[in-house]
């Protein structure tokens, strides 16, 4: 369970001066516990590899263990600085708790770390810009919603638009399925990386470029689901 | 050092609570009573009253008894509807300000009476420490605990209250999640566990997880305007359509409301039971109550169904159903909660005692550094910026677990520009206008730059208490920014202390309010023995043979002479009654010692003599 970034000293403490891996928490040399600095992840924090599918219960056993190792409760009659200090590290173990137990926040959160930050591409008028290889789909599906709208406003019987609604989502959800398969494959495969940093460069970033627009994909249909949700719902 | 209690500051009643020696209690005064009726009384001459002597006012002084002061913490008087109108004593603030209770000459804020229970407890728990003897009796650190579904004004009032009353605030926690620590207590044994609060005033669910001692709440979500008062309330309008009282006076409405509650408490362990009021009698059988209440019962249904797919849980998963508050001894309240979990809820500790146990046991981890237990909360709404169009952009996710941060990056948009406006919110929905405003801050001091330039970046920290603090720096030179607050329906720290100072000064008032209750309690105490002896079965044969002439009615005058003077601001006179009344009824006591010493050596009941 290390790695690749356990075992170097990448933060130090304000204490004492002295320098600290960045899985611990406390202070190898005055084991004060120490303040959070600008660097680190989740990953290491936790003192997790960088992987994508992660044992669930292993991630709870941990946060509850670290909660128990600095909650704001245990040092409520420390020194200012400890009592600023535990605060801080633990808001950074419930944001990385968070994060890391959603598989979706997981991804993306890993994404950024490693430099290849899911962001949406906008087109011009803000809206975010649609995939190249699902124009035809949202194309479609576009069509199809304008038409129910022209049903509903017509009067036409719910169950008559909603039929129809259905219909057009199917493709969709469809491409959907697909895509999770994608990501799972692609996660496997990142995870098969392994901590050997020296792996093939090309190769970590050709995953990692896939998985980003996978992802990207993954919203854009997400967003696109929602808004037939509401239309149903309406 | 003085002594740290927990504190259940509640919307019907409120308790305190310590832990000696591992197991918490709950302080009781003299007569066994843990609670302290959330209510407070102001007299014409500013002696304040509290509890069950100032519950005694709301038919005599409604127009300056205040009650159910919870629902107003935290609140705008646009927030307050067209509930007001039934409350007898009149609010107020301004339109646009925050809600404020006058009373005569003076306005109260909500957190100031609020101070005024919670100073209550404080001697409570004083004149208990004091009478076991420990030498430093004095209370100034507690635990209080809020609604879990309490925003961010609703808990820094509470905060605010506690400051007021001289107490310094070591957390703020929420009700649900304390009565499981009570109950963890003695079960410790890991689970999925719901437990449902069901208050005077409030409604929570939190769905927890107990594991390793750690109590992780997965979700929350409730109503901070849904509990036993929408029921009374409800029961009220009727009864005044039945009467066509429109122009009820406040003494009448109180009467009503006094009626109705005790027709509701009546009905959880009977059939039938009577309203009357005045003239007007009316049967109501339970059924009847039940489809009347039943709507009120049911929103509570929805929030529970939400905080299950908020924790990614099915009912069936729950292994534990806990009731916590007075409404849950509705049998409705039961019956449908245990259809919606499918198993039968934990009743085992007292549901108005819970809450104060728990609060008690978070101050002893607190102080003691215990890590025995840890209560792990969450966020109950999400919290956000307005930003274009009147859109709320969400920072941090309601059932994060706190504490938390988020954080958000600013620019300006003309040249030099030093200032930027931020307006905070919490709550669920899209649109501004639709969620709770909580502050507008200012950032001050960005360094001046092409506009677009500066970076400033903001952080929203929920500390463990579930209030926020803001910080900002910008980025690019490393400076760190001014923030002013405005708080949209709070105090400001300025507010808060001189709060604080006038509480002082009131000070010497309250402790004449003191010795008026205790005076009253003396005389009462009195008064009950003296009609025990007239009640008893050998009062009439004592009266023959061994009183004097006119000593009865020397004992009934005097009597009467304390009855009248009873409920009357002049302590120095029920003293004086009271003495005159013990001096007369001296030589009846005597005598009546005399008799059961005798029956005791005899072997006989006095009964039999």
């Amino acid at each position: 369970m290390s790695s690749e970034t356990t075992g170097r000293v990448l933060q130090a403490c304000k204490n004492c001066g002295g320098g600290a891996p960045m899985d611990v928490h406390f202070c190898p040399q005055c084991s004060q516990i120490l303040t959070i600095g600008r660097h680190g992840d989740y990953f290491a924090f936790l003192g997790i590899p960088r992987r994508l599918n992660l044992d669930v219960t292993d991630l709870e056993r941990r946060f509850r263990a670290l909660s128990r190792q600095f909650h704001p409760d245990y040092f409520f009659n420390a020194s200012p600085a400890e009592r600023r200090a535990s605060l801080e590290r633990s808001s950074y173990l419930n944001d990385a708790y968070r994060t890391l137990r959603n598989p979706v926040a997981r991804v993306e959160y890993l994404l950024g770390l490693e430099g290849f930050p899911p962001r949406q591409p906008e087109s011009g008028d803000g809206t975010p810009k649609v995939p190249a290889e699902m124009l035809e789909e949202v194309f479609a599906l576009n069509e199809e919603l304008d038409e129910v709208r022209a049903l509903r406003a017509g009067g036409a019987a719910p169950e008559v638009w909603r039929a129809r609604l259905e219909r057009a989502r199917a493709p969709i959800d469809a491409r959907r399925a697909a895509h999770e398969a994608e990501l799972e494959d692609l996660s496997a495969r990142w995870d098969g990386l392994g901590d050997d940093a020296g792996a093939d460069g090309r190769g970590r970033e050709a995953i990692l470029g896939a998985l980003r627009e996978r992802v990207l994909e993954r919203n854009y249909i997400n967003n696109l689901l929602e808004g037939v949700e509401r239309e149903l719902n309406a | 050092m003085g002594k740290v209690v927990g504190i259940d500051l509640g919307t019907t009643n409120s308790l305190v609570a310590y832990v000696a020696d591992g197991v918490p209690v709950v302080i009781r005064d003299r007569t066994g009573d843990a609670l302290v009726p959330s209510v407070v009384s102001v007299a014409d001459d500013s002696t304040v009253f509290v509890g069950r002597e100032a519950e005694r006012r709301l038919l005599t002084d409604p127009a300056r008894t205040i009650y159910s002061v919870k629902r107003f913490m935290g609140k705008g008087m646009r927030d307050v509807g067209d509930e007001a109108r039934l409350f007898p004593f009149s609010l107020v603030g301004d339109p646009g300000g925050i809600v404020r209770i006058g009373l005569g000459t003076r306005d109260f804020t909500a957190p100031e009476i609020s101070a005024f229970i919670l100073r209550e407890l404080k001697h409570r728990a004083e004149a208990h420490f004091a009478a076991q003897g420990e030498i430093d009796s004095e209370v100034d650190r507690a635990v209080i605990t809020v609604p879990a579904y309490f925003n961010d004004a609703q808990r820094t009032a509470t905060r605010d209250a506690g400051r007021i009353a001289g107490l310094d605030v070591l957390r703020i926690i929420n009700e649900p999640t304390a009565a499981s620590l009570a109950y963890g207590l003695d079960k410790r044994h890991a689970g999925l566990i719901a437990v449902y609060d069901f208050g005077g005033g409030t409604f929570d669910i939190s769905i927890l997880r107990v594991e390793d001692g750690v109590f992780q709440v997965l979700a929350t979500n409730g109503d901070t305007h849904l509990g036993g008062d929408d029921i009374d309330l409800l029961l009220m309008k009727q009864i005044l359509a039945e009467t066509k009282n429109a122009g009820a006076s406040g003494a009448e409405i109180q009467a009503i409301r006094q009626a109705v509650i005790q027709a509701k408490l009546d009905l959880s362990d009977r059939d039938e039971t009577e309203v009357i009021v005045g003239t007007h009698r009316k049967r109501i059988a339970r059924a009847e109550f039940e489809s009347v209440i039943r709507p009120i019962v049911e929103r509570t249904l929805e929030p529970c169904r939400q905080a299950l797919v908020d924790a990614g849980l099915q009912p069936s998963q729950i292994d534990e159903v806990v009731l916590v508050g007075g409404s849950t001894r509705i049998p409705l309240v039961r019956r449908l909660v245990g259809e919606l979990f499918g198993r039968t809820p934990h009743t085992e500790l007292n549901p108005d005692e819970v809450v104060a146990l728990g609060a008690a046991i978070q101050a002893d981890i607190l102080m003691t550094g215990n890590r025995e237990l840890l209560l792990l909360d969450v966020t109950p709404l999400s919290l956000g910026i307005e930003t274009m169009g009147g859109v709320m952009s969400k920072i941090i996710l309601r059932n994060s677990t706190i504490p938390a941060t988020g954080s958000e990056m600013f620019t300006t948009f003309v040249d030099n520009q030093t200032a930027v406006d931020i307006h905070v919110l919490q709550g669920e929905r899209e649109l501004v206008a639709d969620n709770r405003s909580l502050a507008r801050f200012k950032l001050r001091g960005i360094p001046a730059m092409p506009a677009g330039m500066p970076r400033v970046q903001v952080q929203f920290q929920i500390d463990a208490n579930g209030i926020l603090s803001v910080t900002a720096r910008e980025l690019r030179t490393d400076v760190e920014q001014t923030i002013e607050v405005k708080p949209s329906y709070g105090l400001t720290d300025d507010e808060v202390e001189r709060m604080l100072l006038d509480s002082f000064e009131h000070a010497e008032a309250d402790f004449a309010a003191r010795l008026l209750i205790e005076a009253r309690n003396e005389a009462e105490t009195v008064i009950r023995a003296t009609a025990k002896s007239l009640r008893s079965r050998e009062f009439a044969e004592i009266a023959e043979s061994e009183l004097k002439p006119g000593e009865l009615e020397r004992i009934e005058g005097a009597l009467a002479n304390v009855t009248a003077v009873l409920n009357g601001p002049d302590r120095e006179l029920i003293k004086a009654r009271t003495h005159d009344l013990n001096e007369a009824t001296q030589h009846l006591a005597e005598v009546m010692m005399n008799r059961s010493v005798q029956a005791a050596l005899t072997g006989k009941s006095i009964d039999r003599l």
